[in-house]
């Protein structure tokens, strides 16, 4: 069967159309976020319970009001899997047991920020992992603490100025540290699906969360999160920027079936990054009052090299930027 | 002598950049000052305020500034917020100042606080003329140091620039914003500030004149009831949908991070003018541009 054949996602046009939250919530206008748990709600239907580490999308929560429909279960930041497992474990049990019918069965989906996944929760992820439990993992990707100000985590991208690593005599180009490459950390668990999303490539997401959706056991996603406030650029141009980082490479979209990792979308010429990091305010510092050529050249060349290894691993043509 | 200034404002507008403006521009004149901001967990766009103490004594109090003498409201749609409650307190003879482009009078608040005096000005209008941005941290800090009277031009500007430096603003927009300073003293005048000790608490303000519309229980407990909370309050710009332009995409309703769009039967799109927070991101990816954008003009 071809792609094609396999997901009722064709074209934008095949979005479903019932929204599962509702306006009105307290986060940021433009929250790129926002748009990625309203993205992964519709393929999963009504049905769910999320469980929510602390953090941004916690704040879409403001008592009494709030925007979803489903149910909601907050918790610490370190232990929104294992949180899950007591859902999903009391679903079991109580339909096990006839105390609920089958069909009233939900599914359990975590959502955090990077904060949580990369950071604070990733024992807990990696033992919901271990233990094989059946769940969704919905990492929204901001690259940073953004609940409180947008300090560094350990998947801000080097170069970025956060309200931590902000540029100083001695450490001008921002955080120097590079981003932990959690899809490769979750890969070395072996789960059956783990995918990288944007809410730029709609099709693409939908069509990953329905992949996943038909699998058992753990199904992790990070989606890149374009967050208005802390990257510094006008919420109108949320979905441009998630797009510019993709077509840069230095946010790729890949899927691992069972372990076997596969691009999603080849962009046959990579665009400079100084294309995308020249649009947002936490990159100024590189290019004003003097432009940090060093730093910049350190990201593309990061970039390159995981291009050229795609190139390789995945027998395609890439053309690279300034080789 | 103690003047006690409380701003209100929305997150992203610069409440309290203002309150640490004005601080710094009266301790340039040689008075003591506290400035501080509060806000709670929400984001861009929710209620902040912010305060600033100036004194030629000392500042023992702390705090939230519950009986102000001057209060500047930055957006207007914050008068009859239940959250930001900015008329609560505001001292007999106290001056409210309200960021409005309507030339309204306010009517409805002087006629529950005769002797409060009104001040409006559209500094909105301004800081996107002369800055090109919504931001208006420096336009209302010029504003309250022109009311209150303490302050010369000339400490109002250093205070600009130092507090705009500090943010790591780049010397083009500071200078924007000292221009906008200096247009906004220019235009207003000072308010002789006789307030008295007695402050009105919030129980002498009408109650529907902050309240709005009741929540009830039912509300509370349903499920999706966040557009209960009408955050179309939040935009600057409104987008307008036309409909002969519209091809039924979906684009928009696809990209829309609030939910805010639904399809009508033609599969186009329909905004929901109480809950759109304004991000424009509908307005920007609409293929054939079928989207136009208004400036909202609120009336209170
Ligand atoms: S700070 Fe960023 S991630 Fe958090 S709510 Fe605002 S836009 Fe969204
Ligand atoms: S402006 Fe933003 S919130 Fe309003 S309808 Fe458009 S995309 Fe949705
Ligand atoms: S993006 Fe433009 S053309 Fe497409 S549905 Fe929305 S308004 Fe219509």
């Amino acid at each position: 069967m071809t792609v094609e054949q396999q997901t009722r996602f064709r074209t934008l046009k095949d979005i479903p159309t019932p929204d599962y939250m509702s306006p009105g919530g307290s986060l940021c206008a433009g929250c790129g976020g926002l748009l990625a748990v309203r993205l992964f709600h519709k393929v999963l239907g009504p049905n769910l319970v999320w469980v929510n580490a602390a953090g941004c999308l916690t704040v879409m929560v403001n008592y009494p009001y709030v925007p979803l429909k489903s149910n909601w279960l907050y918790t610490a930041f370190a232990s929104a899997p294992a949180g899950a497992q007591g859902v999903r474990d009391a679903f079991d049990i109580l339909i096990q047991k006839g105390k609920i019918p089958a069909e009233e069965d939900v599914k359990v989906v975590v959502l955090t920020g990077d904060g949580g996944a990369y950071d604070i929760g990733l024992q807990s992820t990696s033992g919901a992992m271990y233990r094989n439990l059946d769940f969704y993992y919905l990492c929204y990707d901001n690259q940073a603490y953004g609940n409180t100000g947008f300090q560094v985590s350990s998947a801000t991208p080097i170069g970025s100025a956060t309200a931590t690593t902000p540029p100083t005599p001695s450490e001008p180009g921002g955080n120097m540290f590079k981003r932990k490459d959690l899809f490769e950390i979750w890969r070395a668990h072996k789960p059956p699906y783990i995918a990288t999303l944007s809410s730029s490539f709609a099709v693409d997401f939908l069509r990953k969360v329905e992949k996943g959706s038909k699998m058992k056991g753990p199904k992790l996603f990070i989606s890149l999160a374009g967050c208005p406030t802390g990257w510094g650029y006008d919420p109108r141009e949320t979905i441009r920027e998630e797009k510019l980082a993709v077509d840069t490479g230095i946010w790729p979209l890949k899927e691992a079936v069972n372990g076997e990792v596969k691009h999603t979308y080849l962009p046959r010429a990579l665009k400079p990054v100084e294309e995308y990091l020249s649009t947002q305010a936490r990159y100024e510092h590189l290019f004003r009052p003097t432009k940090r050529t060093e730093v910049i050249r350190m990201i593309q060349n990061d970039v390159n090299n995981y291009w050229k290894m795609v190139s390789k691993d995945e027998n395609v043509e890439i053309r690279l930027v300034g080789e | 002598m103690m003047i006690r200034v409380r701003f209100h404002g929305r997150g992203g507008q610069g409440a309290k950049t203002a309150s640490r403006i004005l601080g710094t521009a009266a301790f340039n004149e040689g008075l003591n000052v506290q400035d501080s901001p509060v806000y709670g967990a929400e984001r861009r766009g929710a209620p902040v305020a912010a305060f600033t103490r100036i004194s030629d004594g000392e500042v023992l109090e702390r705090g939230y500034v519950f009986d102000p003498d001057v209060v500047m409201v930055m957006d207007s749609t914050l008068l009859d917020n239940p959250t930001a409650r900015p008329l609560d307190g505001i001292r007999r003879r106290g001056v409210l100042f309200v960021n409005s482009q309507t030339g309204s009078s306010f009517h409805g608040i002087q006629t529950a606080r005769p002797d409060i005096r009104v001040a409006t000005f559209d500094l909105t209008g301004e800081a996107l003329s002369l800055v090109g941005k919504a931001v208006i941290s420096s336009a209302t800090a010029a504003a309250a140091a022109r009311i209150i009277g303490l302050v010369t031009d000339g400490s109002l500007e250093k205070a600009i620039r130092s507090e705009l430096e500090e943010l790591g603003l780049n010397d083009e927009l500071i200078e924007k914003n000292v221009t906008l300073g200096r247009k906004v003293f220019a235009s207003l005048e000072p308010v002789e500030l006789s307030t008295d000790e007695y402050f009105v608490r919030s129980g002498l303000v009408p109650f529907e004149l902050i309240m709005g519309e009741r929540t009830g229980t039912e509300e509370i407990t349903s499920a999706g009831n966040s557009n209960a909370v009408k955050t179309g309050s939040w935009r600057i710009f409104k987008p307008i949908i036309d409909y002969n332009k519209c091809t039924a995409c979906m684009v928009c309703f696809a990209y829309c991070p609030e939910s805010a769009l639904t399809l009508r039967g033609d599969y186009k799109p329909v905004i929901d003018e109480d809950n759109c927070k304004g991000c424009l991101i509908c307005y920007r990816e609409c293929p054939p541009k079928a989207i136009t954008l208004e400036k909202e003009v609120r009336e209170f």
